[in-house]
């Protein structure tokens, strides 16, 4: 089976680009390709615990993230330099992944068959 | 695998060169390509721009660091590679 | 020979992205491949929206992609969730949500978006213009 990866670079809510690539993600976690879901520079942002865009009348996809295990995507990837870029730390977002350096992400991107960012 | 890496906003050449390896590609297309201006000292990974984009936002005096190519070429290109990302 | 598929999200009058899909698309054909499916997707659905009625000097997207799907047989399918949120309704989805007419250009068709995945796992190459 082919593998893909999915790449989240952008801030939540100002666009709807992160939930569009989430929607693209769960689908092909139906059809059981092996996927990696990296979280990039701003794309870092998407994980900010305690978010409540409902109160700008905006689902609030994030809780997806944290099932991202039950629909059987293996591995998550936190952007290092985008938590610092951000000064953010592991006790600010939500715990679903590694921590990694630019290293591992450029190695997880070369060695899938798709890479999907919108 | 090598990467194509497709770029079209110039303002994200810095995060997408992070996530580029040894003997990945970059093409610029569309506003990116006001990029060939200058030489980004990237030896490891090949560069090229799309020849259309340049001549129609009439940018001239490109570097020769980046190659400039056709549409036919841009489709090689996708094949040369083992896969493409377009870096939005 | 390469199979090719596309994912389309570029607003189409808004980016150029649209523009160089479509010349992508062409040279794909040029050189020989196959292009199993063009996914239209997010703001890249409106392109499909058989009213849009641009100046006569501009190039008009819809017709474009609607003239090379039906010379070279190629599927245009837009995403549907996108679609529907964006007024691009076929006749069915007009009745369905009680709305006066449907909207979308024939050339093109609503589906969901496991035809992006399994375009991908047919294809040697998937490529976005957003």
């Amino acid at each position: 089976m082919k593998s893909v990866c999915f790449i989240f670079n952008k801030p939540p809510y100002g666009q709807e680009s992160g939930k569009e690539l989430l929607d693209i993600c769960l689908m092909c976690s139906a059809f059981e390709m092996p996927i990696t879901v990296i979280f990039q520079g701003d794309g870092v942002l998407q994980l900010i615990e305690n978010q409540q865009p409902d109160i700008l009348n905006i689902k609030n996809y994030s809780k997806t993230f944290k099932a991202l295990k039950l629909y059987g995507v293996e591995t998550v990837l936190i952007d290092a330099a985008g938590l610092e870029k951000h000064q953010l730390v592991t006790e600010n977002i939500l715990n679903i992944g590694e921590i990694a350096n630019s290293k591992i992400i450029q190695n997880v991107i070369q060695n899938t068959d798709f890479s999907i960012m919108l | 695998m090598k990467t194509l890496f497709i770029l079209n906003n110039p303002s994200k050449l810095t995060t997408c060169l992070e996530a580029m390896a040894k003997d990945d590609g970059l093409l610029l297309i569309e506003d990116a390509v006001i990029l060939t201006r200058k030489n980004i000292e990237r030896k490891e990974i090949s560069l090229q721009a799309l020849n259309e984009d340049v001549t129609a936002r009439g940018v001239n005096h490109t570097d020769p660091s980046w190659q400039l190519i056709n549409y036919a070429k841009f489709v090689e290109l996708t094949l040369t590679f083992d896969k493409s990302v377009t870096w939005l | 020979m390469a199979t090719f598929s596309l994912l389309i999200t570029a607003n189409p009058y808004s980016n150029q992205g649209q523009y160089s899909a479509l010349k992508f698309t062409k040279a794909v054909l040029e050189a020989g491949h196959i292009i199993k499916r063009i996914f239209f997707y997010a703001d890249g659905v409106l392109v499909a929206n058989r009213l849009n009625c641009p100046p006569a000097d501009e190039l008009n997207l819809t017709k474009s992609w609607a003239k090379l799907a039906i010379e070279k047989d190629i599927e245009l399918t837009v995403c549907v969730t996108a679609a529907l949120k964006r007024g691009i309704v076929n006749q069915a989805e007009a009745e369905r949500n009680a709305l006066t007419s449907e909207s979308i250009d024939p050339a093109f068709e609503l589906s969901g978006l496991g035809q992006l995945t399994e375009a991908m796992l047919a294809s040697d190459r998937l490529v976005t213009f957003g």
